[in-house]
């Protein structure tokens, strides 16, 4: 039996319906109300295939049209979805998109090359002062589910709203600090979790389903969350990067036992996870761990159609450096080089990244220094586990 | 309010190499509401009948009475007048000094309907005459956006050049529409037929003068049920293609590709004239530089615009694929469309063929004109047909000419060449 929801099996991007003119728009998926120039379903996700919405959060405006502009004739992309030039087709919005919410923050979320819809989902929140306040949130959808990718963006969202608005954004000393961010983290889950359920249909097959990874940078402070595989890594100018989730999958487990990292992620049963958001999920809890952010460098959030190509930290350390030198230093566009670095590995998976670039507002002053002299950051301080796999923070 | 759509029907596969893409798009206007009521302008009809000699008797009185159909049909408020053609033309309703409209109400309907009661069958024809005084009138009334003609005629322009018919044709086209008629045998179908096409109107035979009455109370409450008054069809096609053509297929067989007006370097107008709450369908094909297999790109956009606003549009696309199952199906509306468009021709080059004195080549046009109309189901033609040749095998166009014909039968096919039956969805 199939339910009567337009979003019931179908391709989740559905044009906006417009209403007597000049009435209100509704979502071509749920029905729920649009602003004119939504991208995105504020209530179900649903790409809208409407062009960037011209205000809202300050975007470069060589960034707002990226995603608009003709990949193959360099015109205008129509709101059909092709060239209005060339008449080539141009990646939906929801196949291909970015975030950037403030200069020192950046996201690419990407469909990749093999998979015939993009599950991933990534959302942003920055305050404008470099290195002051960040959220970075990605959701894997789990493609043998249904309405993965509806459910995904509508996590990521959810669980961003969350956090913008509860963290301590400086406030409190640092224990308190990371242990609000903490807090924050579980209910940011709770929220993704919700969202997920919210957007799953009833019926046969597999109910949505996705991973969850947030950080949170809160200054100096940065406080790691997550459910299942996607990852978090610090990678510091200077010095060891770091890893700092551990796999909620199949392979993490044979890892624990012993069983090499390159031997356990290229396993036929690698990307089995263990756990994750959705309403047959035995437990959605975020795993957090707590770091203090020394020195310049790059959060970064991602889902597994990056690492899969770069799981290890200092293979994944040097990756960054080259890509850096070629893309630059602006963060969305190291962001989009990493994506398409992927891409060219073989584009086997939905790719997201997110960084964040901290620790310059100290260093302003000596931005010619290429080598910082604090030696201490080529001894990387261990991450704090914030709680037990059980997940309990406040134990 | 007046809504438009547009559906597209195609086979977008191609095979490697492949350039050209034929879509029938269908384009549907429903709540047109009627004529001068949509706020956009007002409405304004001009009666034209034929009142040369030829008409005495039985003629003249048949198209008083058709004419005061017509006018009954008129609604209240929409500028009209009524024009008496023969070798000059006449403006029979309002009299006044200066050729000028008026609206109508009860007391003007009274009028105009005593007018026409005063036609007298007396002089030529010089159909170019009449047209320029409906050019002029409908000049004369700028708030009026929907603009529209009923001509009757029953023999030959003899008494102006064609150079003098084509250039007042001309100077009509795009400032009205006319539906053009003609009554009884001894008018010429392709003569109407030029101004019809011109002025984006239809063409037809009455055979007997007691169906004119119910012919024009008919075409004249058509007009007013259009309630949009002008909208035209937008073909955008990508940068390096070619526009192969534009036509429309239903209800009629018109090929517009000559009536192109640039919107812009990539998009063309071709003007539909007047809106009722009815269905079109369009047959556009695109030449594309070919793409490499797997690649899809857009063909065309087919758009409706009324005024400079598009109000739908259907989207004509282009995938290169080596799976032949895909790319040598022939989307069905193409394939019936295309047929319907390639019948139109042979009748009417059968027809031009015989009335040269080619019985050879009428012989064979008209035999592929049976084969056609068999193949695409279109009977009405077939029976038109019949009257013309004697048909031994449809399936092979295996046919031979009449020896006795009906020129009334030769006209009826010759007029209702053009019209379609529709695709069955």
């Amino acid at each position: 039996m199939t339910g009567p929801g337009v979003g019931g099996s179908g391709q989740p991007v559905s044009a906006v319906v417009e209403g007597e003119a000049g009435g209100p728009l509704s979502c071509g998926s749920c029905a729920s109300p649009v602003a004119r120039g939504e991208r995105f379903c504020e209530a179900c996700g649903a790409d809208l295939g409407q062009p960037a919405p011209a205000a809202g959060p300050p975007v470069p405006p060589e960034v707002a049209t990226t995603s608009r502009t003709c990949r193959e004739c360099g015109g205008d992309v129509g709101a059909d979805g092709y060239c209005t030039r060339c008449g080539a087709s141009a990646p939906s919005l929801r196949d291909h998109f970015t975030e950037q919410p403030a200069g020192w923050v950046g996201a690419v979320c990407d469909r990749g090359i093999r998979h015939a819809r993009n599950e991933d989902a990534v959302a942003l929140g920055a305050g404008s002062e470099p290195g002051s306040h960040a959220v970075l949130v990605v959701c894997d959808g789990v493609s043998s589910s249904t309405d993965s990718d509806v459910a995904s963006l509508a996590a990521a969202r959810a669980a961003r709203d969350v956090l913008a608005v509860s963290s301590p954004q400086g406030v409190g000393t640092a224990t308190t600090r990371v242990a609000a961010s903490a807090r924050a983290l579980v209910a940011a889950a709770d929220a993704a979790n919700a969202a997920v359920i919210a957007h799953t249909t009833s019926g046969p097959g597999n109910p949505a389903s996705c991973t969850f990874v947030a950080a949170v940078v809160d200054g100096p402070l940065l406080v790691v969350g997550w459910v299942g595989d996607s990852r978090a890594y610090w990678v510091p100018d200077a010095g060891d990067a770091q890893l700092l989730t551990v796999d909620d999958s199949f392979a993490a487990e044979e890892i624990a036992h012993g069983v090499p990292r390159a031997v356990a992620e290229s396993g036929p049963q690698a990307h089995a996870i263990t756990r994750w958001l959705g309403i047959d999920a035995p437990d959605h809890t975020p795993r957090t761990v707590s770091l203090d952010l020394d020195g310049p460098g790059w959060v970064m959030v991602c889902s597994d159609g990056l690492w899969n190509y770069c799981s290890e930290p200092h293979d994944l350390a040097a990756l960054v450096a080259t890509t850096g030198r070629a893309s630059g230093p602006e963060p969305l566009r190291l962001a989009g080089a990493l994506v398409d670095w992927a891409n060219a590995q073989g584009g086997q998976d939905n790719i997201t990244v997110a960084v964040a670039r901290v620790g310059l507002t100290r260093q302003v002053a000596t931005a010619h220094s290429t080598q910082p002299t604090d030696t201490s950051a080529s001894q990387p301080k261990p991450p704090r586990e914030e709680a037990g796999p059980d997940g309990n923070v406040l134990s | 309010m007046a809504t438009f759509s547009a559906d597209v029907y195609q086979n977008e596969f191609l095979p490697d190499g492949g350039t050209d893409v034929h879509a029938i798009v269908t384009v549907t206007c429903s709540g047109a509401g009627e004529a001068g009521q949509s706020g956009s302008g007002d409405a304004a009809e001009v009666v034209i009948v034929d009142t040369s000699g030829s008409m005495s008797g039985e003629n003249i009185a048949a198209a008083q009475r058709a004419a005061r159909a017509a006018l009954d049909q008129v609604l209240d408020g929409v500028w009209f007048a009524v024009v008496a053609g023969s070798h000059e033309a006449r403006l029979a309703y309002p009299q006044g000094l200066e050729p000028e409209m008026v609206r109508m109400d009860q007391r003007t309907r009274a009028e105009a309907k005593a007018a026409v009661t005063g036609f007298r069958a007396d002089g030529g024809t010089a159909m170019g005459t009449w047209l320029m005084l409906a050019t002029r009138l409908f000049a004369g009334v700028p708030s009026a956006t929907q603009r529209h003609a009923i001509l009757l005629t029953d023999g030959i322009n003899q008494h102006e050049s064609p150079e003098q018919l084509g250039a007042a044709i001309e100077a009509a086209r795009g400032r009205f529409q006319c539906d053009c008629r003609g009554v009884g045998s001894a008018w010429q179908v392709a003569e109407v037929r030029m101004i019809a096409t011109a002025l984006l109107g239809s063409v037809d035979l009455i055979a007997k003068p007691d169906q004119m009455a119910a012919d024009f109370g008919r075409i004249m409450q058509q007009s007013m049920g259009r309630g949009v008054a002008d909208a035209s069809l937008r073909v955008w096609a990508p940068q390096g293609a070619k526009v192969l053509f534009a036509r429309q297929v239903s209800p009629t067989v018109e090929d517009l590709t000559t009536r192109r007006q640039e919107v812009n370097a990539l998009t063309g107008a071709y003007p539909t004239g007047a809106w009722g709450d009815e269905s079109r369908d369009y047959h556009v094909a695109v030449r594309l530089p070919a793409k490499a297999v797997g690649q899809e790109q857009l063909a065309s956009r087919v758009q409706v615009a009324v005024g400079d606003v598009v109000v739908a549009q259907g989207l004509v696309k282009a995938m290169w694929s080596n799976d032949d199952t895909l790319t040598t199906r022939i989307d069905p509306a193409v394939a019936h469309y295309t047929g319907q468009a390639e019948l139109a021709e042979a009748i009417q080059d059968g027809l031009a063929a015989k009335a040269a004195g080619d019985t050879d080549t009428a012989t064979v046009k008209l035999g592929r004109a049976v084969q056609l109309a068999a193949q695409t189901g279109n009977d009405e033609a077939t029976t038109r047909l019949r009257k013309i040749v004697e048909i031994d095998d449809a399936g092979t166009g295996t046919v031979r000419l009449r020896r006795s014909i009906d020129k009334l039968d030769e006209m009826a096919l010759d007029t209702a060449s053009t019209k379609t039956t529709r695709v069955k969805k």
